[in-house]
């Protein structure tokens, strides 16, 4: 395994005192793509942004541990956060134009760490307008509201705006959820020509996409992480259960469901009543799948089947109310 | 490099110490208020400040209770007139209204909020006291003091309690989930059942925190009252009576006479008092809106 | 027809006439001050200062109320912005934390939102008297600006709080300190909801009366130095409507039309705003 860039060392973080992540420590390595892959609510967002410490701005948020970045530890009080996040460009879920031109969104970045010259600042929007490939297309209205751009546009001019203050890493948070396939295409081609230069990390939801991109995979589950290691051996052969049963393709194929139940109607902790009475009729090993339409249950039964001792194979959503939930008895 | 984080920290305690002052601000009043008004506090007997009708501060006389029943008339009567009126029209905007009624509406409420309340002591002096005088009272049979009474304070303060009952309680309606009318409706209630027993049921509290706003801003209202009500410092017995409200009293002796004694201090009370009251009625409903805002209502 | 269905029109019908009292109300308010108003406003009324006192001056114009009041409502209002500013920024969660502090500024402002200005103006008056200033039109612009404080940081902070995260998390991605990220995005997106802010406590400050009067007195001239006392449009409403002379009266028409259509603009100007300066929002 290559050079580690970003420690991450026993880190807890609790909204309002739930936990969102629970003693994470794994190794990012450095000049490679890592992608964080796991269920929508698993943590993987809030994971990313402690490493540049965004998470200060979520109301209710504690957090503990140590994460180690070029050996300086980004959640002592001491360390001056804003030197570190210079470090790191980040690539938001939603492209996020800021509200000026598109000059200034480049230069924006430059401007604030000190770059005041025209020429030099020209020369910066050009050169990393090219490198997202977007020079070609805006050159001529550079000075029109970044808003009006496509939105695959826009995610392009962000990754520009990131890269324009010469981080080390890139910090990508679904970049590609919000736009069409070949936008999406596009962000992918221009991460696998950066990760020569730069360090990437990138959550997403979409295994295909971890699978084209990864060099290193991180799997987290209800905050806590289950499995990681070289993309190849993760992908190849996951030692577990879950991460398996998450890979398999949407992604329960290759589970044999043995019993069904249906909830919906039921509010908890009735649901769970009813999950555990069907867990209670099934042989230890086999699987029960529920389905189940209140809200709270969608974390609280994983939550407390978990606490039982059995394993949650996978929370997925079906459609607008109605979630699935695979619970393997324990045994 | 430095510079940018010298920035950021002076900046930043220059907006902390704004922040603090603000917080000091409401106690600079209220210990103010309190330190000038302590003298009378300690000169008269509390009962008698707040119950003798008796008013005659060259003899040393300070019975507020006229003020107080004044200001007690008045607003009631406002808040009687202003809330049937204001709620129907409220619900109607949010529940029955139209996207282009509402759109039309927001900056004509906006505007009923905006305008000063001289104009509308004004507009009560031009408008609404030659209406009762000449109008209501001869067909009532009832006497007054040339139309000037509670009646004309009522109505003026009425209105200009009109936006804020309105407003806020829109703001309540709108938070009531969209899913709470949907399963009322489909359960085949009729809209008016609908609002009335799901809607209103749940959006109560805010509506009671609405009703105390728009009274609490009658209660302190000035200038737009002190025009219309007449200012006679008796105990009203009827809505066409005169009466002398609180903040009528401190506007209109404040700073005059002043050598008598005990006088300032006496204005200053009935300053304390208006400050309190509104004080408690505020943190009260904000107490329920806050809550609404959490979810927890 | 069933009952249920009765009782759902009578009530409409009860919406919909309450409505029109409403809507009716300021109609009659705002027609009636400028069919009082509009026959006696003239260019000397609003060009020549009162002449002969204010109780009994029946000639000149209402100039010196006109200018006092701008010069009272925008002195105000200068102050204000920057205390409001301040505490609006402060109350972002970068800043407060989302803390106790930022709780009890809410609940502060609340409660100064509530209280009365006859309280600020007894209140000021009290200080004043405690360090032997005269009325003033310094005293008027300070007691002005306590008014407009909770008026103008709420509706700031409202505005503020809907910045999307997002921007903010783009500005501190790249390095940018707590200052330049408001400064130079937040403020840009909040901007017309910022002046907004300002603008209605300007209209709050330039129609309130009770605050000034003890505080800004009241006079025949312009005022030429912050010590000076200064007229203003809601107490020349109010003076002079008191007077037994008609000339005298009729210029507290002209006053309150003066003051409606200052009230108007603003309230014009609010909703303008709101679709102009938007060319850069990001939405």
């Amino acid at each position: 395994m290559s050079e580690t860039h970003i420690q991450i060392d026993n880190v807890n973080a609790y909204y309002s005192g739930h936990p969102a992540l629970k003693n994470i420590s794994v190794k990012i390595p450095k000049k490679q793509i890592t992608a964080i892959i796991g269920p929508s609510g698993c943590g993987k967002s809030t994971l990313l942004k402690c490493m540049n410490r965004l998470i200060d701005l979520t109301d209710g948020i504690t957090y503990s541990g140590k994460i180690l970045i070029d050996n300086e530890d980004i959640f002592d009080r001491k360390t001056d956060i804003i030197n570190i996040r210079k470090k790191m460009g980040l690539l938001a879920q939603k492209p996020t134009p800021l509200p000026m031109s598109i000059y200034e969104n480049i230069a924006y970045g430059p401007r604030i760490h000190g770059i005041k010259k025209k020429a030099d600042l020209d020369t910066i929007v050009e050169k990393y307008l090219t490198l997202v490939g977007l020079w070609e297309e805006v050159k001529d209205r550079l000075n029109s509201p970044a808003s009006q751009l496509s939105v695959g546009q826009q995610q392009r001019l962000c990754l520009a705006r990131g890269l324009a203050v010469e981080p080390e890493i890139i910090l990508c948070d679904e970049p590609t959820s919000a736009l069409d396939p070949i936008s999406s295409q596009h962000i992918e081609q221009q991460l696998l020509k950066l990760k020569n230069e730069y360090t990437i990390v990138i959550v997403t939801h979409n295994i295909h996409q971890a699978m084209r991109l990864a060099d290193y995979v991180i799997h987290l589950y209800l905050g806590e992480m289950v499995e990681h290691g070289p993309a190849d051996e993760v992908f190849e052969n996951p030692k577990d259960e879950r991460t398996r049963a998450y890979i398999n393709g949407t992604f329960l194929a290759d589970v044999k469901i043995d019993k069904v139940i249906d909830t919906k109607g039921n509010q908890c902790p009735y649901n769970f009543v009813y999950a555990k009475q069907a867990l209670h009729s099934l042989e230890k090993g086999q699987t029960l799948k529920m389905i189940v339409d209140d809200p709270t249950a969608v974390t609280e039964v994983p939550r407390g089947m978990e606490a039982d001792g059995h394993v949650v194979l996978s929370v997925k959503q079906k459609n607008i109310t109605d979630w699935e939930i695979v619970i393997k008895k324990k045994g | 490099m430095n510079l940018r984080r010298l920035k950021d920290n002076i900046s930043s305690r220059l907006m902390l110490a704004a922040t603090v002052f603000a917080c000091l601000l409401f106690f600079f009043v209220l210990i103010g208020l309190y330190s000038r008004a302590s003298p009378i506090l300690s000169a008269v007997p509390i009962t008698d400040l707040l119950f003798s009708s008796e008013w005659g501060p060259t003899d040393g006389k300070f019975g507020f209770f006229p003020f107080i029943m004044g200001t007690l008339w008045v607003t009631g009567l406002a808040t009687i007139i202003a809330v049937p009126i204001s709620l129907l029209s409220s619900i109607y905007l949010s529940e029955y209204a139209g996207n282009h009624l509402r759109n039309i509406m927001k900056p004509l409420i906006d505007l009923l909020a905006g305008i000063p309340s001289v104009v509308y002591g004004l507009w009560g002096v031009l408008a609404v006291v030659p209406f009762i005088k000449d109008t209501l009272a001869p067909a009532l049979g009832v006497e007054t003091v040339g139309g000037y009474g509670i009646l004309a304070g009522g109505i003026v303060l009425a209105i200009m309690v009109f936006p804020i009952i309105i407003s806020i309680t829109g703001e309540v309606l709108r938070s009531v989930s969209q899913e709470l009318r949907e399963v009322s409706l489909s359960l085949g209630a009729t809209k008016w059942q609908t609002i009335k027993h799901v809607v209103l049921r749940k959006a109560r509290p805010g509506i009671f925190a609405a009703i105390i706003l728009g009274f609490s801003r009658a209660f302190g209202e000035t200038m737009a009252v002190l025009m219309v009500v007449g200012n006679v410092a008796k105990v009203p017995s009827s809505i066409f009576d005169p009466a002398y409200p609180l903040p009528a009293l401190i506007a209109n002796t404040f700073g005059e006479m002043m050598s008598i004694p005990l006088y300032e201090s006496a204005i200053l009370l009935a300053a304390l008092m208006l400050l309190v009251v509104v004080m408690i009625f505020n943190i009260l409903a904000r107490m329920v809106l806050i809550k609404i805002e959490r979810g927890v209502v | 027809m069933e009952l249920r269905r009765v009782e759902e029109s009578v009530f409409r019908v009860l919406m919909i006439l309450s409505l029109l009292i409403v809507v009716g109300s300021l109609l009659a308010v705002i027609g009636t001050i400028l069919w009082k108003g509009l026959p006696v406003l003239s260019i000397d009324m609003i060009t020549k200062t009162a002449e002969g006192g204010y109780f009994l001056g029946k000639g000149g114009g209402i100039l010196n109320a006109i200018v006092g009041s701008l010069y009272l409502a925008a002195g105000g209002t200068v102050l204000a912005f920057f205390l409001s500013i301040g505490i609006a920024f402060y109350l972002q969660k970068e800043y407060s934390g989302g803390t106790k502090l930022s709780n009890l500024t809410r609940l502060s402002l609340d409660i100064l939102w509530g209280t009365p200005s006859i309280v600020y103006g007894a209140f000021g008056f009290t200080v004043m008297m405690y360090f032997h200033m005269r009325a003033s039109l310094l005293g008027g612009i300070i007691i002005l600006a306590f008014l407009e404080l909770p008026i103008m940081t709420r509706a700031m902070e409202e505005v503020l709080k809907t910045v999307p995260r997002e921007l903010k998390e783009v500005s501190y991605s790249l390095g940018a300190t707590r200052l330049e990220t408001t400064l130079r995005v937040v403020s840009k997106q909040a901007l017309p909801g910022l002046m907004t802010g300002v603008l209605i406590a300007f209209g709050r400050g330039i129609g309130d009366a009770a605050s000034i009067l003890f505080t800004a007195g009241y006079t025949d001239r312009i005022p030429t130095s912050l010590f000076d006392a200064t007229a203003s449009l809601p107490l020349a409403i109010f003076f002079q409507l008191g007077t037994p002379s008609p000339q005298v009266q009729q210029k507290a028409y002209a006053s309150a039309v003066i003051l409606l259509v200052i009230v108007l603009a603003i309230s014009i100007t609010t909703r303008f705003l709101s679709r102009k300066y938007t060319k850069y929002i990001i939405k």
